[in-house]
């Protein structure tokens, strides 16, 4: 990728100084950070965590992958998904239908279904990704409650099971990477699949904003009409991105549906692209381990404060006192606070 | 479709038109997609509730609008100013926790079962117009929404305020450069237009469940009416609001199974057509 520095047009300002030894040195370091993040995460089941904090780590992991792909598309193109949950809740169900209905064993039906969002995201892509703005949260927002909407008719009923969910059934020799069912809902023995999932998914977008690619879609995100006079087609960069996130949220939605067995017309509702939204914007939407801190923080509050049902009155008052005080969120006030304080060690972060 | 429906769609399609003129109000002038609107009209139903409990349906039709105008002001006087120049979506973010706050204290207030208003005395039995037995209530709702409409147009188009409010949707900067007091022009419209959705509330409460799902519901649906009209449009979304009722009532006679699609199916045919909405500026 070196090279493509000296091949940029004028029109897009170069983001780091230092040519191309630099360049080659960032992306060594990254692959080292993102080694040593991964081998760090497979010590997390032998922290002595009981199995219900392990079932929480796991699932803020899984929704982390959801955020991730939102929070992407945000920093990269400026857009703001309330669909997200279509591809997640869709390969969820793509997943349980396979699994259950069709009766295939949980390999295939897992790729599948991952390759069922990942269409899916190509196909609403293409009608969206024109649209910016307010434009493009009203039409992701739109058809992902479309196929909420869908998944509890009458009609959709035999394959989804409408209000009352899929339970997922596997037989007692249907493994997947080895793992029966039960040992599938084990937070401690399904977490290395979830963590990996997450660290390569992060590492791919990491790479794609780094990347000629991640230029252009930045070129698009500052100045749509420039980049179009400058010669470039900004419909394939945009479809492009849409996609490579709506495939990361049905990764995130196929482990899901692994670990819980149970898929409910909850993972395709609004409220859940909502929360996970907020999740993202809490956690810190400028950085790319802001999604994954909110997505934590969020599942810790769910947990937490949910027992009298009034969660969305925290989660809605963090979003506003967050968006009105703290615009970064909590990784970019952290990030602020450092920078305040210069006896504190500098942070090593790239601008992703 | 017999006539009864069509009534049925014409009633739906008014408390669309109330409730999409007040968001495409706001968001003409202060460029902020209210995701707190359907918030607003779920508290002018328990409003109405309330007062319905204490005084007469007539009185919450006089009070509950005026409260949520206080709302609307509060709104307005404590967000909306301080982030102006932020970026829409940004706002729209803002208004999005508002909802799911108010939603929750509503519920903390009121508590979560689904509460009953009975149509003022008078008005609960039924009218016979051209032989098919009608409630007489929702003929009620259909007249006042279309008198507010009338007067909303007047208003807009006949007085000085409503010129200035036309004004400052087209442009914020010019209309403040000509003399238009901007700040006091929005504090008015978003009142309104809160006073807008307490009225839908008040009035959709006899004949729709009260309960903590309402505002989530309506919401989405007023958002296509205002996408389809033409975002920041008042005419637009009134005609796309009334549109989307005889639409949608008409889906559910004739396609029972996918009548839920059927509003997101014409917002996307509408969007491809005519990406701008029916009557709308460029949307972005």
């Amino acid at each position: 990728m070196t090279d493509t520095t000296t091949r940029r047009p004028p029109a897009v300002s170069e983001p780091a100084a230092g040519g191309e030894n630099a360049g080659r040195k960032r992306w060594i370091r990254g692959g080292a950070v993102a080694a040593a993040v991964l081998l760090a995460g497979f010590a997390v089941p032998h922290l002595g965590l009981d199995s219900y904090y392990m079932g929480l780590v796991l699932s803020g992991v899984i929704l982390a992958l959801l955020s991730l792909s939102i929070g992407f598309l945000a920093r990269r193109l400026g857009l703001i998904s309330l669909g997200h949950t279509a591809f997640f809740g869709g390969s969820a169900y793509a997943l349980g239908i396979a699994i259950t209905h069709w009766g295939w064993s949980p390999m295939p039906a897992a790729l599948f279904a991952f390759s069922a969002g990942t269409l899916l995201a190509l196909l609403m892509g293409v009608l969206v990704v024109r649209a910016s703005g307010m434009g493009f949260l009203m039409l992701t927002l739109a058809l992902g409650q479309a196929l909420y909407q869908f998944s509890t008719q009458a009609v959709a009923r035999p394959y989804t099971g409408a209000y009352d969910g899929l339970q997922l059934q596997l037989g007692p020799d249907d493994t997947f990477l080895g793992m029966t069912s039960p040992q599938l809902m084990d937070a401690g023995l399904f977490w290395p699949v979830a963590w990996v999932a997450l660290v390569v998914s992060a590492v791919a977008l990491w790479a794609a904003g780094r990347s000629r690619f991640g230029t252009v879609l930045e070129g698009i995100r500052e100045n749509e009409e420039r980049m179009r006079f400058s010669g470039y087609n900004t419909f394939a960069p945009r479809l492009a991105a849409f996609v490579l996130s709506g495939a990361v949220a049905s990764l995130g939605g196929v482990l899901f549906a692994l670990n819980a067995a149970y898929v409910s017309p909850e993972v395709l509702s609004f409220v859940k692209a909502g929360d996970s939204l907020i999740a993202t914007i809490v956690g810190g939407m400028g950085t790319l381990l802001g999604p994954v801190v909110g997505a934590l923080l969020y599942t810790y509050a769910q947990a937490r404060f949910n027992v009298s049902g009034n969660l969305p009155l925290y989660t809605g008052g963090a979003l506003v006192l967050v968006l009105l005080f703290l615009p970064g969120g909590v990784l970019g006030g952290l990030e602020a606070l450092r920078r305040r304080l210069p006896f504190l060690p500098a942070g090593k972060k790239d601008r992703t | 479709m017999d006539f009864a429906q069509l009534l049925n769609a014409v009633a739906f399609g008014s408390l669309l038109m109330i409730l999409s003129s007040g968001l495409a109000m706001i968001y003409g002038l202060r460029g902020v997609t209210n995701f707190a609107h359907g918030a607003l009209y779920m508290a002018g139903a328990y409003l109405a509730y309330s007062v319905t409990q204490h005084l007469s349906f007539w009185w919450a039709l006089l009070i509950v609008p005026l409260a949520l105008a206080v709302l609307g002001a509060v709104l307005e006087l404590v967000f909306f100013r301080r982030l102006q120049g932020r970026s829409p979506i940004e706002v729209g973010l803002v208004t999005f926790g508002l909802a799911m706050v108010l939603e929750r204290v509503i519920v903390l207030i009121w508590g979560e079962r689904t509460l009953s208003v009975n149509a003022p005395a008078g008005l609960d039995g039924t009218t016979s117009l051209f032989g098919t037995h009608y409630p007489t209530y929702r003929l009620l709702v259909i007249g006042i929404a279309l008198v507010m409409a009338v007067a909303l147009v007047w208003w807009l188009r006949a007085s000085r305020t409503g010129l200035h409010i036309r004004a400052a949707s087209h442009d914020v900067e010019t209309s403040s450069v000509m003399g238009i007091d901007v700040d006091r022009v929005s504090l008015v419209v978003v009142c309104l237009g809160a006073a807008l959705a307490g009225l839908a509330g008040t009035l959709a409460a006899p004949y729709v469940s009260v309960d903590p799902g309402m505002g989530v519901g309506i919401l989405i649906n007023v958002l296509i009416v205002v996408v389809i009209g033409g975002v920041g449009s008042i005419g637009g979304a009134m005609v796309a609001g009334m549109a989307l009722g005889l639409v949608q009532t008409m889906g559910s006679v004739l396609l029972p199974s996918y009548s839920v699609l059927v509003p997101y199916a014409a917002l996307v045919a509408v969007l491809l057509w005519r990406p701008a909405g029916l009557a709308g500026k460029r949307l972005s």
